[in-house]
């Protein structure tokens, strides 16, 4: 089994780069040579190219991607993982997606629905968000996401590295579930 | 003389001087554009809406998540089949030139490099440029060289992403069998003149393969798209913002590893050019053939303006005294097109013509009472209008959309007072009609064509030949853009065996260092192009730092609004042209492809999705507008 365990985000941009700081402190953890830690805070149609490079029986299995998503329906702050059950969106909004990404526009949905489209991502995605509190210039989190920075940090390693600690988590679409269903795990 | 608005005149040296005895030479009834059209008015229309059942509004309503965004209002005649009224708004503010006040210029290179997710490197040259300029710091020959491929490539990524991602799905099976179903029928019949080059047997064929997510078309460009991309990150180390452009060159280690590595990937872009203009020269016969009113899709005057590109090694001294002379020999050459006729190749007369305007764009005015104007001539001593780049201020004023007042956030440029279209066609157009071009064995401009000699890959040897059209519209726009693929791939390799000879005479020199003067004040202006046209930066630097900084970028001309003339902007002239030739008289079913066809074929580059909005609904389409134009005031 390989692991790929990504950021997607934007550096210096306060909250939203949560996907990045974790993967830059991921990269200090002494993994086993089954896991990778990588940003893929680029193009997504590259992150698929990438994703492809990867020789048949070298292909990752599992991939861990971390991201701060504005879902607006939980605080600032909290923290969703799922196993997403990899449902597209309709080919306009797919489409859409593609246009993005050749564009410029980095953002987890954006990379999930490219990559799951054009067979990047392996069968098995966990996603774990943070729920951003501001969106701007700058290189430090607002207080309710640099509270659990670590935790995500911990989360990810365990989800690269636990299976049956993978399997307890809900499996969902995009945007997972709110944390009053009990799921969130900040 | 080129300039028949402006009271520009020329003397017996060609020294452009203002007219005498005109009071106000810049005001607004002093010089008023000659021949130009002009929309209805607000009043107008409102009469014909209430009186017609049959003029309906359309609001074209996109939705952006970072770049930026385009929406488009368009009154529509369904029983004539055309468009009345056309608005063009770019609805999100950016503000780049605000954010680059009081910065060390330096930032500029990485900072403007952002207005665009396409594009970035571009912007990080003309930055450069304009740095250069304002401190008189001379990049070396291979300098020049490597910054040429490194930007030529980076159009290499960013063409097929126009043809086959953005543009390329309303000429599919899958938009024309909705819209105009006898359309694909007929095509499914014909034969492609092309077949041999492109691989397609029939037009519907070819249709099937332009179809999104699964066409092979649109697969096979995302795939150039790498290979374009790969090849820009040996030299500029990332991509879309690179790491080594800096003013006085590259700071890239240019080696002939790098070289040859680029080369294997610059090489696969041969064929694909080839491949390209078949398949534009074949769908734009087809649709002509097909039903003649397609020429009038997207069409308007053949005005278009291009600041050049692509330096040459021995000629560029990054002074502006210089510019006129050196910008003629650039590998694209600069210039103004005037109702389809070359008026100028100089980039002084091009700099000094330009001006910005307002009146319908969310800014305030900076040139009212007491504003002195801060440059009233350019370094050489030329006059400039006070809304010139270089004298104009940035001040955003948010306020409520009204056609009669303000609408957007982009602004109104003009060149000699006219609405100019910018594009890589214009590129290609100047390059033909100027014959100006460097020596070389791949590019030959004839003065009505550019012959383009493609080298053997899989496929043999070709000669291309774009010619200068005779009607202007969306499909000679997209047909240009095909073939400045291969413009672009012959110039890439022109300036790649022109570096192989600098680093044969142990010339690895890529840069020169440069200090930032601490006192005075200085100004530079770089004169380069997007992938999809004309760009320039105008710097101010005071004292070592930013004092303004103006962008002009193709979207910012070809997004513009209506001027204080009634004068519309270049997306606005073209869809007030178009007729709707979609087969349905339902307006409830009607999907706008012609109006679609006709502001994607100015590549605006900021991602959209646009809705229809029609008396049954929504309708949720795609259009993909420019970012790094319409809301740098762009960007």
């Amino acid at each position: 089994m390989r692991v790929i365990v990504a950021g997607v985000g934007y550096r210096n941009l306060r909250d939203h780069s949560v996907g990045v700081v974790v993967a830059d402190r991921l990269l200090e953890h002494t993994w086993d040579n089954d896991v990778v830690v990588e940003d893929l805070s680029y193009n997504p149609i590259a992150v698929v190219q990438r994703l492809e490079d990867e020789p048949p029986e070298r292909r990752f299995t599992r991939a861990v991607v971390v991201a701060a998503v504005e879902r607006g329906d939980r605080p600032p702050g909290a923290v969703s993982a799922y196993r997403w059950d990899g449902t597209l969106p309709d080919d306009d909004e797919v489409q859409r997606a593609v246009t993005e990404a050749v564009t410029g526009v980095i953002a987890l949905d954006n990379t999930l629905v490219v990559t799951r489209h054009f067979g990047g991502l392996p069968d098995e995605v966990v996603v774990i968000e943070v729920e951003p509190a501001v969106q701007e210039f700058g290189e430090d989190f607002s207080e309710p996401v640099a509270r659990v920075i670590d935790h995500v940090c911990e989360l990810a390693i365990t989800m690269a590295t636990d299976t049956s600690a993978m399997a307890r988590l809900p499996r969902c679409g995009l945007g997972g579930l709110p944390m009053a269903t009990g799921h969130s795990l900040a | 003389m080129c300039f028949k608005n402006l009271p520009i005149e020329f003397d017996a040296q060609g020294k452009p001087f203002l007219r005498a005895g005109v009071a106000n030479p810049y005001g607004p009834t002093e010089a008023t554009p000659r021949g130009a059209p002009a929309q209805l008015t607000a009043e107008r229309i409102e009469e014909l809406l209430k009186r017609n059942g049959y003029i309906k509004d359309l609001d074209f309503d996109p939705v952006t998540r970072v770049a930026g965004a385009l929406a488009f209002h368009t009154v529509a005649d369904f029983q004539g089949r055309k468009v009345l009224e056309a608005r063009s708004m770019a609805t999100l503010f950016r503000g780049y030139e605000v954010i680059m006040i009081g910065r060390d210029p330096r930032d500029a290179i990485f900072i403007t490099s952002r207005a665009c997710g396409v594009c970035g490197g571009v912007h990080s040259v003309t930055s450069a440029m304009a740095i250069e300029m304002a401190i008189g710091c001379v990049p070396p020959p291979l300098g020049v060289l490597i910054r040429n491929i490194a930007l030529a490539l980076e159009f290499l990524y960013d063409h097929p992403l126009h043809l086959h991602l953005l543009a390329g799905p309303d000429y599919s099976a899958a938009m024309v069998g909705p819209t105009n179903p006898s359309l694909l029928e007929r095509a499914r019949r014909s034969e492609a003149p092309h077949a041999e080059v492109h691989g397609f047997r029939t037009m519907g064929e070819l249709m099937d393969d332009l179809n999104p997510l699964s066409g092979k078309l649109y697969l096979e460009a995302l795939q150039m798209t790498r290979v374009a991309r790969e090849a820009y990150v040996l030299i500029c180390g990332k991509y879309p913002h690179p790491q080594t452009i800096v003013p006085g060159g590259m700071s890239s280690t240019i080696n002939l590893t790098v070289m040859n590595e680029m080369f294997t990937r610059l090489a696969q872009f041969f064929d694909y050019s080839k491949k390209l203009a078949g398949i534009w020269d074949d769908l734009t016969e087809f649709f002509y053939e097909a039903n003649p009113a397609y020429k009038q899709v997207g069409a308007r005057r053949a005005n278009l303006i291009d600041s050049g590109i692509f330096d040459h090694h021995e000629a560029y001294d990054a002074t502006y005294a210089g510019a006129a002379a050196w910008g003629e020999r650039r590998w694209a050459t600069p210039g103004v097109i005037m109702d389809g006729q070359l008026v100028t190749t100089d980039l002084h007369a091009l700099n000094i013509g330009v001006e910005e305007f307002v009146e319908h764009s969310y800014y305030e005015e900076w040139t009212g009472d007491g504003q002195r104007q801060h440059f009233p001539t350019d370094p050489v001593g030329n006059p400039l209008s006070p809304y010139h780049p270089w004298n104009k201020v940035t001040k955003p004023r948010p306020q409520g959309q009204s056609w009669k007042e303000k609408y957007t956030w982009d602004t109104a440029p003009r060149w000699d007072r006219q609405a100019m279209e910018a594009g890589a066609y214009a590129r290609l157009w100047n390059t033909a009609v100027a014959q100006k071009l460097p020596a070389n064995p791949f590019i030959e401009s004839t003065g009505t064509s550019l012959k383009l000699r493609l080298p053997q890959g899989a496929l043999p040897e070709l000669e291309l030949e774009w010619k200068v059209p005779a009607v202007w519209n969306a499909f000679e726009r997209n047909r240009a853009r095909a073939y400045c693929t291969g413009f672009t791939a012959l110039v890439a390799l022109n300036n790649w065996l022109a570096a192989m000879d600098r680093l044969k005479l142990g010339d690895t020199r890529t840069s020169t260092p440069f200090e930032i003067p601490k006192r005075g004040e200085q100004r530079g202006v770089g004169f380069w192009g997007a992938g999809r046209g004309y760009l320039t930066h105008h710097l101010t630097l005071d004292r070592g730092a930013v004092a303004n900084y103006q962008i002009l970028t193709p979207s910012t001309w070809n997004a513009s609004p209506t001027d204080r003339w009634r004068q519309p902007g270049p997306y606005e002239e073209a869809v007030l042209n178009t007729p709707l030739l979609e087969e349905t008289d339902d307006p409830a079913k009607f999907k706008g492809i012609d109006i679609l066809r006709a502001i994607r074929s100015f590549d605006p580059c900021m991602p959209c999705t646009t809705h229809i909005h029609s008396d049954a609904g929504v309708i949720t389409r795609e259009v993909n507008t420019c970012a790094c134009g319409v809301d740098d005031e762009g960007g």
